[in-house]
């Protein structure tokens, strides 16, 4: 049984891996951090916002300040998330389920 | 029913703290029910509740009402307020609200002055008493947002309290503008009243409204006015209270209000405990401390366990001598305005509601600073907390039927641009364009995009003032106020779209000016489960421009927006760019200062948005060109905003490819980006890398 956890991330309840939504490749145990099975990016501000003037301020952001960091699924590219993080900070372990508790029957989710 | 004195008592005591600013958020916790509440509370009929929820509800509007017609700041007319009932012992019942901020902080000052001073025979609390507060060590979030609060009496019994809370933009700080940019400690800050009785037999002392007059000299008007407004709002609730209970009883309006704590909090429980178990974490960053340019993380560990969650800020940024800085109290409160705003939105509005939730704010962080830090600028650092908690109720939520409840940020990422001086009547002001603050974007959703210019950040149901009376009071002639391109974080669905404005100084020689800000180098205003974040808010000005001549002569070319001013500069003038926050500084007629609000966060994959949806985007605007071809990846007709459908899905598979090029496994990944580190000045007040754990001491004089 797979139940959905984000708008891109399922969880195999029985496998307890960690799964795309849209294509079901896995992306490694659920038990550990999603982003750890998927494909990894920084990318510069620029490519995402553009900046219209050469000044200390641009209308972009700053590449010393900050890069996209994107996950993707490795099997169909879906940009699973996106982290605003500076230059060479951790990567958050933004979801740490109780697998345990999943298995159970929860009211009202579904 | 009969009362009994030892009754009286215990329904009136307040749950003793160690009085101190990182422990008032232990009474944002209920009260425990006393016998005689308990006893209220059982005694309502089938019905009253439902009922007398409403008409208290209609009580509440009706305050708010006679609030803002009664006051002049542009804060209060924008809705950045609260009217709020209490029990006896302080607990919120319900409140009609514009901000949910003061939702939590304004029961403390209620709390202390029933745990210090009901007793006290030099102080006390009798019939017709008003009580008035700003400090933020006993409640509040900073001086600016000042509350008045009255108790309600009924044949000689204390059965509730009533506040009503705005902002007002000057306090008589080192700055004009109740939120110095450049303050250091809290004595920068201006007037920092205690609670404290201002009035006594429903009559205002004049000398209390002379003392406050005296503290915000640059715009004494604004401060004596509002001050009656706040009262005259508390007062026309206390009076619908009082008829209430002569109506039912004090026991019918004790155990009403209790009521509405108990179904608050239960229906809270039943909520989160239709969440998934588990951690949920986030970190959000901000770009300055008010005096600097420098790198501030908050971060938030969610521990959801059954019907609780705790959240933990371990982790966030170390204080600074900036005002950057708040208590335990004001990170609730703004962790409130996206439960009250969100999760619980349904739910009455008191503090049953935030029952479930246990706090750990690290003393020494920007979230829990020394009493004597400066934090007049609370709202701004809380950005972080406002963004790291929308990120954890959006993945605590989604795998629940609370999903539609989803949402990228809300924009987190204010910018009040305040002018102060003399106006061209000669009136003192100091005042916050309260218009474009009130025009953030807000997030988007899982099934459609954000709002665009919603509201203020912090403020679920506030709005913008007429553009054309703030330039009727103020000194400033806008050359532009519209929806900002680009401005929204784009997505599968993209955030509602931010705003721009550039005010130029008019029908006055000079006025001071500042902007309240931030965003400028990195995003605070996140997007959820690959949608973007917003868009950079640039910091722009010009001096000593030729505007003046060019309006007088009609010209043609003044621009309509941000980018076509900076980039055309068809206005001669001194340009500067700089961070968007800035420090108070001096204008002549003529200087122009622009502002932009954030977008909203996106939701979803930008490359999954619906092309058709792109080319509307473009129709109206609310995109350009650049962005529809390197972020969507959608060929689209700028003449007939006709989408090349065969060209489009070449790009976008083009765009995948380039996904699948560039994206490298985890261990990979980590090799070269464990090499970077942000510049040393950056990380200035960081503390260490990557922990931020403070390496030196904090001198604070």
């Amino acid at each position: 049984m797979k139940i959905q956890i984000t708008e891109n991330l399922d969880v195999d309840v029985e496998a307890r891996q960690w799964c795309c939504h849209h294509c079901g490749t896995s992306l490694g145990s659920a038990d550990t951090n999603y982003k750890q099975g998927c494909l990894v990016a920084a990318r510069e501000p620029d490519e995402v916002w553009q900046p219209h003037v050469d000044e200390q301020v641009t209308f972009s952001y700053h590449r010393d300040w900050c890069r996209l960091v994107e996950f993707y699924c490795p099997g169909c590219q879906w940009l699973v998330e996106v982290e605003v993080l500076p230059p060479g900070h951790p990567i958050t372990h933004d979801i740490e389920l109780d697998l345990d508790q999943l298995t159970g029957p929860v009211e009202g989710a579904r | 029913m009969t009362v009994q004195t030892h009754e009286v008592d215990e329904h009136l005591r307040v749950t003793p703290i160690t009085i101190s600013p990182s422990t008032m958020i232990e009474w944002t916790k209920p009260e425990p029910l006393s016998p005689l509440v308990r006893r209220c509370v059982e005694s309502l009929e089938p019905g009253d509740y439902e009922i007398y929820d409403e008409k208290l509800r209609n009580f509440l509007e009706e305050a708010r009402e006679v609030f803002v017609r009664s006051g002049v700041t542009g804060m209060l007319r924008a809705g950045d307020l609260i009217v709020a009932v209490y029990t006896a012992n302080g607990d919120l019942a319900n409140a009609s609200a514009g901000t949910y901020l003061h939702c939590v902080t304004a029961v403390l000052p209620v709390k202390f002055v029933m745990h210090k001073y009901f007793t006290n025979p030099s102080v006390g609390v009798r019939d017709g008493d008003i009580f008035y507060a700003n400090e933020a060590r006993y409640g509040g979030i900073h001086n600016p947002d000042q509350m008045a609060f009255m108790p309600v009496f009924h044949e000689g019994e204390l059965i509730a309290w009533v506040a009503a809370l705005t902002h007002n933009p000057e306090t008589g700080a080192i700055e004009p503008g109740g939120m110095p940019v450049m303050a250091r400690s809290r004595h920068d800050e201006g007037m920092k009243l205690t609670p404290i009785k201002v009035g006594e037999d429903f009559r205002i002392r004049d000398d209390m409204l002379d003392m406050m007059a005296n503290f915000t000299s640059r715009a004494p008007r604004m401060q004596a006015i509002d001050v009656r407004a706040r009262i005259t709002g508390a007062d026309r609730l206390r009076r619908r209270i009082v008829e209430l209970a002569a109506d039912r009883g004090n026991d019918f309006v004790r155990g009403l209000l209790a009521k509405l704590i108990i179904e608050a909090e239960d229906a809270t429980r039943r909520r989160i405990s239709r969440w998934r178990d588990g951690v949920y974490r986030s970190s959000a960053f901000i770009d300055t401390i008010g005096p600097k340019s420098v790198l501030v993380r908050g971060t938030l560990a969610a521990t959801k366990q059954g019907s609780e969650i705790t959240f933990d800020f371990t982790g966030t940024s170390p204080e600074n001598d900036g005002p950057y800085n708040c208590f335990p109290h004001i990170v609730a409160a703004h962790a409130a305005v996206t439960m009250y705003a969100f999760q619980f939105h349904d739910l009455p509005v008191s503090n049953g509601a935030l029952a479930p939730f246990n706090w750990v704010v690290p003393e020494g962080t920007i979230f829990n600073a020394n009493p004597d830090a400066a934090i007049s600028s609370s709202p701004m650092v809380n950005s972080l907390t406002v963004s790291v908690v929308q990120q954890v109720f959006a993945r605590m939520m989604f795998s629940s039927e609370d999903r539609d409840q989803v949402t990228g940020n809300i924009c987190c990422q204010p910018c009040a641009p305040l002018v102060a001086g003399p106006n061209q009547y000669g009136v003192p002001l100091a005042e916050v364009d309260s218009a474009i603050l009130n025009t953030d974007g807000h997030g988007a959703r899982g099934d459609r995009d954000g709002v665009d210019a919603y509201g203020f950040a912090y403020g679920h149901a506030t709005r913008a003032p007429d553009t054309e009376d703030t330039e009727l009071e103020q000194q400033f002639l806008r050359l532009y106020f519209r929806l900002r391109a680009d401005s929204a974080g784009a997505g599968t669905h993209r955030g509602g779209m931010g705003t721009e404005t550039a005010l130029c100084i008019w029908n006055v020689p000079f006025a001071v000016w500042t902007v309240y800000a931030m965003s400028s180098y990195l995003p605070v205003t996140l997007g959820v489960f690959g949608g973007y974040p917003a868009a950079s808010a640039p910091g722009i000005s010009v001096h000593g421009t030729d505007v003046l001549e060019k309006l007088r002569r009609g010209d043609a070319d003044i621009p309509r927006d941000s980018v076509e001013l900076a980039t055309r500069k068809a206005i001669s003038g001194d340009y500067v760019f700089e961070h968007s926050n800035r420090p108070v500084r001096p204008a002549l007629e003529g200087d122009i200062i622009v502002a932009t609000t954030g977008g909203g966060g996106g939701y979803g994959d930008p490359l999954a948005r619906d092309p058709e949806l792109v080319a509307r985007d473009l129709r109206d605007q609310a995109v350009t060109e650049w962005t529809a071809c390197h972020v969507h990846h959608v060929v689209v007709d700028p003449q007939t905003f006709a989408v090349d459908e065969n060209a489009t899905n070449a790009e976008r598979e083009k765009a995948r490819e380039q996904r699948r090029s560039r994206g490298k496994s985890w261990d990979e990944f980590h090799a070269d980006w464990e090499q970077l580190k942000p510049p040393e000045p950056v990380l200035e007040y960081f503390g260490s890398w990557p922990e931020g754990v403070r390496e030196t001491p904090l001198a604070r004089f």
